[in-house]
């Protein structure tokens, strides 16, 4: 089963983030470009949002991957919640400053201003809404302050969005809303993701049709296709095993789509 | 693994019943047909006397042309649910069109059934959020929602949301979720050093002295991980505690 033909396409598919999976999708680059403008621009804190799957710590990941080449970056993926242990990370991984006395707020920023780097250092949060709102309120200081620019994403429900789009157009906020792709930008993540790994058969195999139906099922979500198609690969790797004469190599069967979409939740059945 | 058996036969049940609003539609069609057809003819009582039998027949002449009008590419669909050769009609090309003029009243089902995305939502507990002036991101300060993270961490599978998790627990003495946690984290990420820290100190505090270490000790032939080292030292001299 591990040789087949599928099982490379199938593990592409695996819900991983990872920068040097990052593909370019039109939207998506034009997003990120304006990203890396704004994190130049002094001041502002620059807030991801969108819904789930959206490809929000995708971006995240592909920024540090790109501007830890020329600047101090850090990324922290999981929240630390703890205001101490927070400031003493930053403190001792951008400042080289590992204080032994308790840590308060007026305490690094004194670190900060005894240390200066040619541009201000950068940190990126995923997952902010799990930070508290004191420890949020502390870190638009910092940025106040000019210690260190900010870039977060924000994990939101639909409904918490609009809240969240409200709440950060304040002046302080840049705001960069991710949205679902479109036909043609699924059908051109999928393409490069395929060919990026050499699958150019499978790739092949994706006509209008197919992906019409995959991006009805999925409504363009990049998690939702994620999973969609590591089951679809799933069951051609099952079927090269059991029925490979079922298989045409000139197109997706809609009936395995659906059943992949069965399996995953996002057809009802 | 799949079970691709169970999983066709989930796919025919939903393309029977995702056609059955056709299927009933084209049925009610039909039966129309058949009541309306003699009402026309009985306005026309007298011929329909004269030559009743002649009638009948053609009648019944109609009736079948109509009905192999419309049933014909109807049952067309329905052999190819018994093949397995793919279903390649989409379905809004399933209506033949010869079958025009009830198509309107056919009720158009549905087809595909997303469930939205949204609906996996983190329970709306966040009155903090709207009224607040400062910018808070949290819906509860003194107390995380790990309820609605865990159940993200479910959805996503993310390893990250799995030891953000695992350590929440273990700083609030829950050991036996961060062990739970750890290791789910450890298995969808098993090069986590945090992770099995996390795991190897809780299996300690939960009494479990022994397998933590032997935990470590395989871990550290395997990451050779520093971390991990000090923390088997401690345990072994006993200062962990
Ligand atoms: N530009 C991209 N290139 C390659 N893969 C992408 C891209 N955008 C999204 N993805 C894929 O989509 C998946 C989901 O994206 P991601 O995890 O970034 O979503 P998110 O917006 O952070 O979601 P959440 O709100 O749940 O944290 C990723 O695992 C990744 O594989
Ligand atoms: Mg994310």
């Amino acid at each position: 089963m591990e040789n087949s033909l599928f099982s490379k396409p199938r593990d592409l598919f695996l819900d991983v983030v990872n920068a040097k999976d990052y593909v370019q999708i039109d939207s998506v680059s034009h997003m990120y470009q304006s990203l890396k403008n704004s994190v130049q621009k002094p001041l502002k804190m620059i807030l991801l949002f969108g819904k789930p799957g959206t490809g929000k710590s995708m971006l995240l990941h592909k920024l540090h991957h790109d501007l830890s080449k020329h600047q101090k970056v850090l990324m922290f993926d999981i929240p630390i919640v703890d205001e101490d242990d927070f400031l003493r990370v930053l403190a001792q991984r951008i400042f080289g400053h590992s204080p032994r006395e308790v840590m308060t707020l007026t305490r690094f920023l004194e670190i900060a201003e005894a240390v200066s780097y040619p541009e201000v250092p950068i940190v990126l949060l995923d997952e902010a809404q799990l930070y508290s709102s004191s420890l949020m309120e502390k870190i638009r200081l910092i940025s106040d302050a000019r210690a260190i620019k900010f870039v977060i994403t924000l994990h939101k429900t639909d409904k918490e969005d609009v809240i969240a789009k409200e709440h950060f157009q304040t002046r302080i906020w840049e705001s960069i809303e991710l949205q679902n792709a479109t036909a043609e930008e699924l059908k051109v993540y999928i393409q490069k993701k395929l060919l990026k790994a050499n699958c150019f058969d499978v790739a092949n195999m994706f006509n209008d049709k197919n992906m019409k139906l995959i991006t009805a099922l999925t409504k363009g979500n990049y998690r939702e296709t994620n999973k969609l198609l590591f089951s679809l690969f799933t069951l051609y790797c099952w079927y090269e095993e059991n029925h490979s004469a079922l298989i045409k190599y000139n197109a997706l069967k809609s009936k395995w789509i659906e059943m992949a979409a069965i399996h995953t939740g996002l057809i009802r059945a | 693994m799949l079970d691709i058996h169970k999983l066709e036969r989930r796919w025919f049940k939903y393309k029977v019943k995702s056609y059955a609003p056709y299927i009933i539609g084209l049925f009610v069609f039909f039966l129309v047909l058949i009541v309306i057809t003699p009402k026309m003819k009985d306005s026309d009582k007298t011929e329909q006397i004269v030559s009743s039998e002649n009638q009948k027949s053609s009648d019944a002449k109609m009736a079948n042309k109509e009905s192999s009008n419309i049933l014909e590419p109807s049952m067309e669909f329905l052999q190819s649910f018994q093949t397995s050769t793919p279903l390649t009609v989409t379905p809004a090309a399933i209506i033949p069109k010869s079958v025009q003029s009830p198509r309107e009243s056919i009720p158009v089902p549905k087809v595909l059934n997303v469930p939205d995305s949204s609906t996996l939502k983190i329970p709306a507990s966040s009155p903090s959020l709207s009224s607040d002036k400062t910018i808070s991101l949290n819906r509860n300060d003194s107390k995380l929602d790990i309820d609605s993270i865990e159940r993200r961490f479910k959805e996503t599978s993310n390893s990250n949301l799995g030891l953000f998790i695992a350590r929440y627990h273990y700083d609030h003495g829950n050991y036996s979720d961060a062990y739970n946690f750890a290791l789910k984290t450890n298995s969808i990420n098993n090069k986590i050093d945090e992770s099995w820290i996390i795991f190897s100190k809780s299996l300690v505090k939960l009494g479990r002295v022994e397998q933590a270490k032997k935990t470590l000790q395989l871990y550290i032939s395997e990451s050779n991980s520093d971390a991990a080292r000090s923390l088997l030292e401690s345990i072994e001299q006993g200062t962990f505690k």
